[in-house]
């Protein structure tokens, strides 16, 4: 609610502002400039700030819908329409780089991007006859507007422009897309599809790119070749930075700075990049969260209300009851296979790392994996998980093959925690277990989700930090956190890498609970530890493996007091 | 004259430059886990030094070394000054730091330099040498010859001792710092032998082009994508650095040069696509 009142403020304050004559040179000209501007730069805030992807070609976006109109124009299409499908062609052409370019990782949509803003910037140049080459597209359609009326057009786009953003990225969507920023492969693991949020992400930001790129063609009235390149891109990328990555009002408070101080300074065109470059490389090296950011860290009066970045509203209310039963596993009975691994090898260049491993999880039952480092018991763990192929061999879940699945796809099935925890720091302890919740359980609603990882927490003893940021908490607070989140809607099969280590004698008792419950519930689990004593006392079976071979199998007591085992494994120690 | 030997000539010579910088950027790559956006200011730094002070009047052998120097210095204080007190920051944040330096130079050269495009006299001057019906200055032949040579020479500095170091920092810098080498010296060496390949690149090739401020940008895109076709790997990053410069030359050639930022860019889709067969986590890829 704050959000809106604030947005619906700001409106009323720009609106104002060129008519009190406050700030010296800003002038309707200038407001609806940077208006116009951050309606645009708000799309790369998305892409680049929030998601933290590298899109260095954000002014190709922008400049591309009036190029387009205008030959669409030329074509005979009216006016109207070709500006329609100009808006329309660009934004399915974000579509199309988004889905060539966000498989890889991110310098290669860092790198594409710049060749995407090159291509258009040298088109623009190569087709005069269509664009206007160097000396620019007349695009004089806006002047049927005086500067009041447009002025009061650019204020309604960023209104509308700011609730889209604000919308796209609320509840779940931030937490997503945060989480991708931090660590892709724990987002993965969480059931997070990288490749779609990620292409959506870009393909939504150029929408705003398109819009207020368009607007801007039609008031300033001339678009030339620079509009489109790399340097504007890259100018762009350092005003967001300035303003604030990722915060709502970052890209506005970006571009009025920029453009008022080069007004002031009366555009020393000369040093214009070089002054660029200074900020640029000051605010990256020194001020990661440029000036919004320093307004929430230094608590200005409604500081704390500005920062988009943690105020998701929350829920903390334990609901009296709540279902259970909604989103947990089909729980099977227990002499139920719920994971055989069948004849699996993996092959890294020379080394065998798992070789020809053939073992099954019944549902309810706790199996350790055991062996000395360098065994394969990750490697083991990552192709079960999905984030290695094996070289040959099967893996099946629930008796179905599951070996060519996506990692984001086995998220439902298999919760996996990690041996450092892998949390997004600036998000609250529940928001890093909703995450999850968000993937497998988006038939429920936002409130339900809420409940759900609350008591998740609760089982872990950790309700009475729900709420706070998980960089304020302590290390064996990170870790039950990444075992609740990895358990949370109890899936099917949990892994659970070195759960132990660093916890205390009282967090054991709580870890050892949850397993005992998620054993009751039919899930099976699956834990690499090297706490012997705790394996024995909650695992059922295990396996043993000893640079990638399995030399024991069977119940945990009879495997640790098997000779060969113990060679392998306390050889050092007798 | 023959348009085909022609292209292929002119495409070697910028093949050459684009090896020695997608080496460089490899190697600087492997150290360091970044790619460097503003490995190709090297290029533009040497080109426009070298310009300027031959045109006041400085000697080669002065002017020429001064200009190398200066693209070794540039990369090297990025490393050192830039990247290396922030080791411990996410990668994405490193390319930004090397960007803004990319900004901070191109501001740098328009006000120190200008904007026009600069260039400075050829050092091997002589008759234009013919081979099947083309025509290549014998600045080009030396070009190639030289370019190629020095990336040569990159590969087998890879299989000497220091060599070892320089790979050892790439794969596992931790341990090759427990097993006593320098890596914050090899990260610095790698840098310095980048800026040395770009400069080197810069001062064959300007002679016969001109170079400006904004030059660095389109050489880094260039580099980087000969590196991407060799996947990372510097002796692959050289093959595909000749296959780009012969393209670009062949498409100019035969489409005009306007098609040659929309061939470069689908040139990368097409290695993206290509190398989204093995993306990282996707299980549906059987290794």
């Amino acid at each position: 609610m704050i959000k809106w009142a604030l947005i619906a403020l700001l409106a009323v304050f720009l609106v104002a502002l060129p008519y009190l004559g406050l700030l010296p040179g800003w002038t309707f000209s200038l407001a609806t400039t940077v208006v116009l501007q951050a309606v645009a730069l708000i799309g790369l805030n998305l892409i680049f700030g929030v998601v933290g992807m590298l899109a260095f070609g954000q002014a190709a976006f922008m400049a591309l819908p009036a190029y387009i109109a205008a030959v669409l124009t030329e074509l005979g299409l009216a006016f109207p329409v070709a500006l329609v499908g100009g808006f329309v062609i660009t934004v399915a052409v974000a579509g199309l780089v988004a889905g060539v370019f966000v498989r890889l990782p991110g310098v290669y949509l860092a790198v594409g991007s710049l060749g995407f803003g090159f291509t258009v910037e040298g088109l623009a140049r190569a087709f005069p006859a269509w664009t206007g080459g160097a000396s620019g597209l007349v695009f004089p359609y806006g002047r049927a507007l005086n500067e009041h009326e447009w002025y009061v057009v650019a204020v309604v786009l960023l209104v509308i422009a700011l609730l889209a953003y604000a919308w796209v990225v609320s509840g779940a969507r931030w937490r997503c897309l945060r989480t991708i920023r931090h660590d892709e492969l724990a987002a993965a693991v969480l059931g997070i599809d990288l490749t779609r949020e990620k292409a959506r992400a870009f393909t939504i930001g150029s929408v705003f790119a398109a819009a207020g790129g368009l607007f801007l063609a039609l008031y300033v009235g001339v678009q030339i070749p620079e509009d489109a390149g790399v340097t504007r891109s890259l100018e762009q990328i350092g005003t967001i930075l300035l303003g604030g990555a990722g915060f709502l009002f970052g890209p506005l408070v970006g571009a009025a700075v920029v453009n008022w101080l080069f007004v002031v300074a009366g555009y020393g065109a000369r040093y214009e990049l070089l002054i660029y470059g200074v900020a640029f490389l000051a605010v990256v090296l020194y001020a990661p969260d440029g000036i919004m950011g320093w307004i929430t860290a230094v608590r200005l009066p409604f500081g704390g209300l500005l920062d988009q970045r943690n105020s998701v509203s929350e829920i903390t209310v334990l609901p009296p009851t709540f279902d259970q039963g909604a989103v947990a596993a089909a729980a099977g009975n227990s002499d139920e296979i719920c994971l055989r691994i069948d004849n699996l090898s993996r092959r890294f260049d020379g080394l065998l790392a798992i070789d020809q491993v053939t073992f099954d999880v019944r549902a309810g039952e706790i199996f350790t994996l055991v062996g000395p480092n360098g065994a394969g018991k990750t490697t083991l763990f990552n192709i079960i998980s999905g984030i290695l192929a094996p070289s040959s061999g099967t893996v099946y879940l629930r008796g179905l093959d599951i070996t060519g699945l996506r990692v984001d796809r086995r998220a439902p099935d298999i919760g996996r925690s990690f041996q450092v925890a892998r949390l997004v720091p600036e998000l609250s302890a529940k928001s890093n277990v909703l995450v999850r919740l968000d993937q497998i359980a988006p038939h429920l609603g936002e409130r339900e989700r809420h409940h759900l990882a609350l008591a998740q927490l609760d089982r872990f003893g950790l309700a009475m930090l729900a709420d706070r940021p998980v960089k304020e908490l302590s290390l064996g607070q990170h870790k039950l956190i990444d075992l609740a989140r990895a358990a949370v809607g109890d899936p099917a099969l949990v892994l659970l890498d070195e759960p132990a280590v660093g916890l205390t004698e009282s967090e054991l008792l709580h870890l050892a609970a949850v397993l005992d419950a998620l054993q009751r519930r039919g899930s099976a689990v699956l834990i690499v530890e090297h706490n012997i004593e705790f394996v024995t006392r909650v695992a059922n079976r295990g396996i043993v493996l000893d640079s990638g071979r399995p030399i024991a199998i069977g119940p945990v007591k009879e495997i640790f007091a098997d000779q060969k085992v113990r060679d392998a494994y306390f050889g050092a120690l007798t | 004259m023959n348009p085909l030997s022609q292209a292929v000539a002119s495409g070697l010579m910028s093949g050459a430059v684009y090896a020695l910088l997608a080496a460089g950027l490899v190697l600087a790559f492997h150290t360091s886990r970044v790619v460097n956006l503003a490995h190709g200011e090297a290029y533009a730094v040497a080109g426009l030094v070298a310009s300027a002070l031959s045109g006041y009047g400085w000697p080669r052998y002065a002017a020429l070394p001064a200009a190398l120097l200066a693209a070794v210095l540039f990369l090297t204080s990025l490393e050192h000054f830039l990247l290396r007190p922030r080791r411990d920051w996410p990668v994405g944040s490193l390319i930004l730091i090397t960007l803004a330096t990319a900004f901070l130079m191109r501001g740098l050269l328009q006000v120190v330099i200008g904007v026009d495009p600069l260039s400075f006299p050829r050092l091997f001057v002589g008759p234009p040498v013919r081979i099947l019906g083309g025509i290549i200055p014998l600045q080009g032949i030396f070009l190639i010859v030289i370019g190629l040579g020095t990336a040569a020479g990159v590969l087998l500095l890879l299989r000497s001792p220091m060599g070892w170091r320089l790979r050892a920092t790439a794969e596992n810098p931790e341990m090759a710092a427990l097993l006593g080498i320098n890596t914050a010296r090899m990260r610095l060496l790698a840098f310095g032998i980048a800026g040395a390949l770009g400069g080197l690149g810069a001062l064959l090739l300007v002679p016969l082009v001109s170079v400006d401020y904004q030059s660095g940008l389109g050489m880094t895109l260039r580099g980087f994508i000969a590196a991407a076709i060799g996947g990372m790997s510097p002796s692959w990053a050289i093959v595909s650095g000749v296959g780009l410069g012969l393209a670009e030359a062949l498409v100019t050639t035969y489409m005009g040069a306007l098609a040659q930022d929309p061939i470069v860019f689908l040139a990368l889709i097409g290695v993206a696509v290509w190398q989204s067969r093995t993306i990282m986590f996707g299980g549906s890829v059987r290794a």
